[in-house]
């Protein structure tokens, strides 16, 4: 990792509400490499894939991409560098009026001047890729959920994006299209050098094709390294969290009043 | 009693930060140069919101037509005055129930369904994927629908004053037995191109603009769940039904009641 980082977060504040999401996140997603960015449910990782592509903007702290701060452009310049991102959503967000085939050419239709000829040319490649060039027939209702991401994802690629945000791209799958997304993931980053950020708390998966790992919890970084760090790290609230512990720092139980008070605290609220 | 002054304060700032955020929601995806695309999108908007109106529009028109030539007949023929039913069918129609009512079934024919489509996109995250495709939804998306209201609702207003002319002459003359003549020659006589086919005309445009700009923003920013959806669905045609009822008769005062 010593090329300049591809995406620079700092000092990232971001409260909803009464409720603070982040306080003082930092990271830099090196260029070319799998980033994943881990942590329980509910700690605002999706919130933070949209903080990045620009969607949501933070109370305070920055974000940069390739070097230009995505809060401070106009909303022109903002959709420009978004031309060069991918995202994939975790419901896939294809276009449900558009066949499959009319989804993946979206973006190329939008952004760029081909002939039919050529967008033809380049839908089959990113289908083959995800291997749905038999499916670009059907409509986005009659895809199965883990079709309608592997679509999604063709879609993502079709510009040859720089940058790929992955939020939650496990959930949900069954274990062959487990297998089949993690493979994808690590192919379109080996074969086209993509500089991919994975948000997910499927440990397994995620371990297998990330090249550095983030875990976020109570808005802050809790732990950043490779896979293998973070194994044997120390911190009690990332050893729950890596290997799964259902009672630890995180506590199994929602806050509440002690059991045995509230049990006989008869005429409490319900 | 201060607690309710803080929170009549909150609810009028609330407000008037919706207002707002709508009024620049209405500038951002109303103005701007229009690409072939664009063109092919709103034709295809004009459809939906256009031409599958058309049915419920027109025998609206038709009946609404019949029923003021049968309750105008019975009242004028008291005073021997039924001659003069053409020209009471037609200035009620051109002048406020053409274009009032042809808006209150646009807002729950089309305008309900342009509110929960776009809240649909917005809640399966096909807007904000749009958005990352580089893509503004408010051009794309917003936009098309928001043209297409605000031209088919008069053209559809055109049709609902021409059915029910037609509708009141079928009842009046065909039906009631009033002179064919004196029908069409007292509605010819007595209305005025500009003040009363201009005048319903242009409380159409408005009415379109109005109904339209609230069925796509309620869409736009609604809470993305299925009750934010139902709940976002039923404001649109309360909203869109009262605004075109206060609007009416704002302008209704102007236009024909000497405020001018």
């Amino acid at each position: 990792m010593t090329d300049s980082p591809f995406v620079e977060v700092e000092g990232l504040h971001y409260s909803r509400g009464e409720t603070s999401i982040f306080r003082g996140v930092d990271m830099a997603i090196p260029r070319g490499r799998i980033t994943a960015i881990m942590g329980p449910s509910g700690t605002g990782k999706t919130t933070l894939l949209k903080l990045i592509g620009g969607q949501l903007t933070p109370d305070a702290g920055r974000v940069r991409i390739a070097g230009e701060d995505v809060h401070a452009l106009s909303r022109k310049a903002l959709f420009r560098l978004r031309r060069r991102m991918g995202m994939l959503f975790q419901s896939g967000a294809l276009f449900s009026d558009l066949d499959v085939y009319e989804n993946v050419a979206f973006p190329l239709r939008v952004h760029t001047d081909l002939p039919e000829s050529m967008i033809r040319d380049l839908v089959l490649l990113k289908l083959q890729a995800v291997g749905l060039r038999g499916a670009r027939q059907l409509m986005p209702a009659e895809l199965s959920g883990g079709m309608a991401r592997r679509v999604a994802l063709a879609r993502a690629i079709a510009l040859d994006p720089e940058l790929i945000l992955y939020d939650e791209p496990f959930v949900g799958q069954d274990p062959i299209s487990m297998g089949v997304l993690v493979q994808l993931i690590r192919r379109l980053n080996d074969a086209l050098g993509l500089t991919a950020v994975v948000v997910s708390h499927d440990i397994k998966e995620t371990l297998s094709i990330a090249d550095y790992v983030y875990v976020i919890a109570d808005g802050q970084v809790m732990a950043r390294g490779a896979p293998a760090d973070l194994d044997v790290d120390r911190d009690p609230r990332v050893r729950q969290f890596v290997h799964g512990e259902p009672d630890g720092p995180v506590p199994f139980h929602y806050p509440a009043r002690d059991f045995y008070a509230d049990l006989l605290g008869a005429g409490g609220p319900k | 009693m201060i607690d309710h002054i803080v929170r009549l304060g909150r609810w009028g700032c609330e407000t008037l930060e919706r207002l707002g955020d709508a009024g620049i929601f209405l500038a951002q995806s109303m103005f701007g140069v229009p690409s072939a695309e664009g063109v092919r999108l709103w034709l295809r908007q004009m459809h939906f919101v256009g031409v599958m109106s058309l049915a419920i529009v027109l025998v609206s028109g038709l009946f609404i037509g019949m029923v003021l030539a049968l309750q105008g007949y019975t009242i004028l023929v008291d005073f021997g005055a039924e001659d003069a039913l053409g020209q009471m069918v037609a200035l009620s129609l051109l002048r406020e129930l053409a274009p009032v009512v042809a808006a209150l079934l646009f807002a729950g024919r089309a305008g309900s369904a342009l509110t929960a489509e776009i809240g649909l996109m917005k809640a399966t995250e096909q807007l904000t994927s749009m958005e990352m495709i580089g893509v503004d939804p408010l051009r794309r998306v917003v936009a098309p629908r928001l043209w297409a209201g605000f031209v088919a609702l008069p053209l559809l207003t055109i049709g609902f004053g021409v059915v029910g002319v037609w509708g009141g002459q079928l009842v009046g003359v065909q039906w009631l037995g009033v002179f064919e003549g004196s029908y069409w020659g007292n509605m010819q006589a007595s209305v005025d191109f500009v003040a009363d086919v201009g005048n319903g005309l242009l409380k159409s445009l408005v009415f379109a603009l109005v109904v339209t700009w609230i069925a796509v923003y309620q869409g736009y920013a609604l809470v993305p769940t299925s009750e934010g959806i139902s709940r976002a669905t039923t404001r649109t045609v309360v909203y869109a039904s009262l605004a075109v009822l206060g609007l009416d008769f704002v302008l209704t005062a102007v236009m024909f009641g000497g405020l001018s």
